[in-house]
């Protein structure tokens, strides 16, 4: 077992199990603690696959800005006397949630490894517009190929993802806006 | 070459251009005259505001009592409304008289509109009869310069729908021939007299325009039989009598039932007519049918040809289908001839006015049975003898039932009814037993004579109850409260005797020459019971038309024994009637006794059949079997009502109770109208009830339950949307999961 | 053995699943978005992985799962703000964060 596969298998571990903790748990605020672990970890499978700019942003964000959203969100909506601030759902529905989960789950894993569709390559396809020569810097290759005036690059969505964080904002704001 | 006959067409024109100038012109012109929507009534008061000249007339009237020129002027309720009013109207009298009844409104006064309406129904009969007659001439050959009718008649009309195919079965033509001609001129004759009369019958009533357009449609529907040249035309003719006599009969539509005198409603009557004339129409439209389907055809000519779509091609080897075919066509003359078992309509059509009865109910509509049996003879021939034995049979048996119930009804009207029924039933026995050489002429002529003086009884009749009416101020019909009218009304009474002598067959007037000829007939052609059975009809027909003659105009104590005058069990006064009713009294009279004396009619009709033989006649003992029997019927007549007397008569029938059970039997004319009645409530509306029971609980609860299940379904699913966003999403990650399942097993099944 | 392809898929799938019952199961709504978020994560790592495995040129030099990636935190990041603020909104009319009883859209 190289180096890679144990890291892999450390994290993954981990990461199951603080997402099982965020599921299983019946306080919120553990909960969202569990969660900062579940990005922390996810950040680390992302450095595992060189993706160095995406693991930095997962650290950036989720586990520093979602997460204090989160918790900012279960100080504003603490309910008084409430012992159980995680509750779960009626068992039947739980079983249900089960059941479907899995399904999905096995669903999913089955298409991955098992089916056929796992094993055709994908066609290639005529590419439109010039591929620029990337670094092997991951972070300047995410660079061009999301800010590239010249190159082949997504600067459409990235400038429409920017309008759709600006109306989230705006959104945010107005709706929980207290009301005169 | 066949100019004049060329344009007989203008006889059917006239009465249909008449209806439409009356319905669209001068009765909207009547309407609109009355101001702002009034009622006649109303328009008789303002009158008496507007107009002093009015008033002035209407007072003198008031205080004139119920002179001659007052009825000829037609009057009506005077302005203080208590005196008499028309035939039609009782219903401002109600609280006068306390009647139970109530009518339709009279008019006080007739608008020149109105007067107008019935002046153009009059002059275009005139110009229709006068034509008509002018055509018979010429077909007898007595016009110079115009030759006789061709024997197969000349076509006047014809359309075809589809004019491309070789051959054309739906067919408009009209077609004139001797035969169409001897009825045209009945027909137009007796429409003219009866409108002439109902200006005087009418004048109070209300509706007097519109009763003139009726009179006209009637007129245009019974021409468009006659004038039929196929079983298409003369089955829209056929339906459109049955239309006109239903508007007719059911005239005075506010009049109630009088169940004390078993009289129904107009409007219901109306109806039962209606009714009973569909059941025999089914019959008919369905005898159309075999022979369209047979033969390809409607038209007569070609039916009764010997080509290929002639029934005797069609139907050889077949002839049992062909007699079937007859039989269900003459249902439909069963039906509008109101024979047995289709004849209770007729009795309660007399619900009708009076001059209506005349015409349609009498003269014309009813013999329009006859006339269509007359008119496919050649195919009843072609038939196997059957077809003719179910004619001459049902006609036989209705003759004796029909003359049997009218020797004790006691209603004026409903005894020329009876008489009617029966006097038809001759005619079928003349249509069915005179066989091929003498042809449709036995019955037609009989139908030819009895048109003339059944519309004389019908119109005295009238005359008398219009007498009545202005004498005692509400409806009287029966015979009970009349007696000794001869001394009132002489004219009536007069030409009343000389129409009830010529349908009982007394010598030398016209019904002895119609009728013998038949019963000999019956007698020569080896019917010896139908023979017997219309041997003892004349018998009793004798006896209830002088039973009916002496108890209205005659009685016990009178003068001449009796026979003239005598007492009146009434109130009031009657006075004769004016003119514009006697006239044609008079003029009927006159036929009566002549048109007996058209001894080519047989000949006229069919040119192989023979001369009337009024020596053979005259010199059979057989005939003088039946006068004597028509005599003695008179005598016994005579004897019971003018020498004992009702009274007595009564109590002897009452005491015996033989004679208390045939007279209650046929009192309630064997109570054949208790049976339809009895099979209507309990058989047909009884499957009424069945059929509306599974139209309410399967098709209904088919339809209602399919939506109520819809609805129900939606309610249920309703709950499905239970607002929760975890069942949202449980669901529809669910379906992936489904989705998921069915991909894994159809990957594995690969 | 060597890291394969479906070892990051197996994990993103065991992952998703465990953020789908939560997200199921949870009655808290901000438990809820918690799990969506474990969701989201589990999405990003099988995308990386097969931007990863991917060896075709020249897409693979276009490091498409990463972008991919890049553009769901950020509406990620959106849907948070939002769904939070919403979260409060309601919070604030009704009381109550339990999404059982926010069912204001029932028939």
């Amino acid at each position: 077992m190289d180096l890679a596969s144990l890291i892999f298998w450390i994290i993954a571990v981990v990461l199951v199990a603080a997402a099982l903790v965020v599921v299983g748990q019946r306080n919120i605020v553990h909960s969202a603690l569990a969660l900062v672990v579940v990005f922390a970890m996810a950040s680390g499978i992302f450095l595992l696959l060189n993706a160095e700019f995406i693991a930095i942003v997962q650290i950036l964000i989720y586990a520093g800005a979602v997460t204090i959203l989160i918790l900012f969100a279960l100080m504003l909506t603490r309910i008084a006397g409430q012992r159980v601030t995680n509750p779960n759902a009626r068992p039947l529905a739980m079983a249900v949630a089960l059941v479907v989960s899995a399904l999905v789950g096995l669903g999913i894993i089955f298409a991955a490894t098992v089916s056929q569709f796992a094993q055709s390559a994908p066609a290639a396809q005529l590419l439109q517009g010039t591929v620029c020569s990337l670094p092997s810097n991951n972070v300047i290759a995410i660079g061009q190929l999301l800010y590239s005036p010249s190159c082949y690059s997504y600067v459409l969505p990235f400038e429409i993802a920017t309008v759709v964080l600006l109306v989230a904002i705006v959104g945010a704001i107005v709706i929980s806006r207290e009301e005169e | 070459m066949y100019g004049l006959y060329e344009y007989a067409w203008l006889i059917l024109a006239a009465p249909l251009a008449s209806f439409v100038v009356i319905v669209f012109g001068t009765r909207m012109a009547d309407l609109w005259s009355r101001h702002h929507g009034q009622t006649a009534q109303d328009y008789a008061a303002y009158l008496r505001e507007a107009d002093p000249a009015f008033a002035a007339w209407e007072a003198t009237r008031g205080a004139g009592g119920h002179a001659e020129q007052q009825h000829a002027a037609q009057a009506a309720g005077p302005a203080e409304g208590t005196a008499h009013v028309g035939h039609g109207g009782e219903a401002e009298h109600q609280e006068h008289h306390g009647d139970p009844y109530d009518d339709d409104p009279t008019v006080p006064y007739l608008t020149p509109w109105a007067k107008l309406s019935g002046y153009v129904g009059i002059v275009l009969m005139l110009f229709a009869c006068l034509y008509s007659w002018l055509l018979l001439f010429a077909s007898l050959g007595l016009l110079p310069g115009t030759p006789r009718l061709p024997e197969g008649g000349i076509t006047l009309f014809s359309y075809t729908w589809g004019s491309d195919a070789a051959f054309q079965p739906y067919t408009i033509a009209f077609h004139l021939d001797n035969l169409a001609l001897a009825m045209t001129v009945v027909v137009t004759t007796v429409s003219l007299l009866v409108q002439f009369y109902s200006q005087g019958y009418m004048a109070s009533s209300a509706g007097y325009a519109r009763f003139f357009a009726y009179l006209s449609l009637f007129a245009f529907s019974m021409l468009t039989i006659v004038f039929a040249a196929n079983f298409l035309v003369i089955f829209v003719g056929w339906e459109l009598v049955g239309l006109s006599s239903y508007l007719l009969i059911g005239f005075w539509i506010n009049k109630r039932a009088k169940p004390a005198e078993e009289r129904p409603a107009p409007a219901s009557a109306a109806l039962q007519a209606f009714v009973m004339n569909r059941i025999g129409d089914v019959g008919f439209i369905l005898g159309i049918m075999i022979l369209f389907a047979t033969t390809g055809t409607f038209d007569f000519a070609t039916l009764a040809g010997s080509g290929p779509h002639g029934v005797a091609q069609a139907f050889a080897g077949n002839q049992a289908l062909l007699t079937l075919a007859m039989i269900l066509v003459f249902c439909g003359a069963i039906g509008k001839s109101a024979q047995v078992p289709l004849h209770t309509w007729l009795p309660s059509a007399m619900e009708g006015p009076t001059p209506v009865s005349a015409l349609i109910h009498a003269a014309t509509m009813v013999a329009a049975g006859v006339y269509m049996v007359a008119r496919t003879f050649a195919l009843f021939s072609a038939a196997g003898p059957q077809a003719f034995g179910v004619v001459a049979w049902i006609g036989g048996i209705t003759a004796i039932f029909a003359a049997t119930i009218g020797l004790t009804q006691t209603d004026f009207k409903r005894v020329l009814a009876f008489s009617t029924i029966s006097q038809l039933g001759y005619m079928f026995v003349g249509l069915g037993v005179a066989g091929t050489e003498i042809g449709p002429g036995a019955g037609m002529f009989h139908l030819f004579t009895h048109a003339f003086f059944k519309a004389l009884l019908f119109l005295g009749a009238g005359s008398v109850l219009h007498a009545l009416h202005h004498a005692m101020h509400r409806e009287v019909q029966d015979m009970r409260l009349m007696g000794g009218l001869a001394r009132f009304m002489p004219i009536t009474a007069a030409t009343w005797l000389i129409a009830g002598l010529s349908i009982s067959g007394f010598p030398f007037l016209s019904g002895f020459y119609s009728k013998e000829t038949l019963i000999s007939l019956a007698f020569e052609h080896g019917d010896y019971a139908l023979w017997a059975i219309t041997l003892v009809t004349a018998g009793l027909t004798a006896f209830y038309m002088f039973r009916a003659f002496f108890l209205a105009f005659g009685g016990k104590g009178g003068a001449l024994g009796g026979i003239w005058g005598g007492p009146y069990r009434g109130e009031g006064t009657p006075h004769e009637s004016p003119v514009t009713m006697t006239l044609p009294l008079v003029i009927l009279a006159v036929f009566s006794i002549f048109a007996g004396y058209w001894v080519g009619f047989f000949q006229y009709l069919d040119p192989h059949a023979p001369l009337l033989d009024l020596g053979k006649l005259f010199s059979d003992g057989l005939t003088w079997l039946g006068v004597a029997l028509s005599l003695l019927g008179i005598a016994w007549a005579y004897v019971l009502y003018c020498a004992v007397g009702w009274e007595r008569v009564h109590k002897v029938v009452e005491a015996n109770a033989v004679l208390r059970f045939f007279h209650r039997l046929l009192l309630h004319r064997y109570y054949v109208d208790t049976l339809y009645d009895w099979i209507v409530r309990y058989v047909v509306l009884g499957l009424c009830h069945v059929a509306a029971a599974f139209d309410r609980f399967v098709v209904d609860g088919v339809v209602n339950g399919v939506a109520s299940l819809v609805m129900e379904l939606g309610s249920g699913l309703r709950r499905a949307e239970t607002g929760k966003v975890q069942a949202y999403m449980t669901v529809f990650f669910g379906g992936i999961a489904v989705f998921a399942v069915v991909v894994f097993v159809l990957a594995t099944l690969r | 053995m060597g890291l394969t392809l479906t070892h990051f898929v197996v994990l993103g799938a065991v992952l998703f699943c465990i953020g789908l019952y939560g997200a199921l199961t949870k009655r808290n709504a901000i438990a809820i978005l918690m799990s969506i978020e474990i969701m989201l994560n589990a999405v990003n790592i099988t995308l990386i992985a097969f931007s990863f495995f991917n060896h075709v040129k020249p897409y693979s030099n276009l490091l498409t799962g990463q972008i991919f990636a890049i553009f769901i935190i950020t509406v990620a990041a959106a849907e948070a703000a939002l769904a939070l603020a919403m979260i409060i909104a309601i919070y604030r009319k009704r009381q109550t964060v339990d999404v059982g009883e926010i069912d204001m859209l029932k028939w």
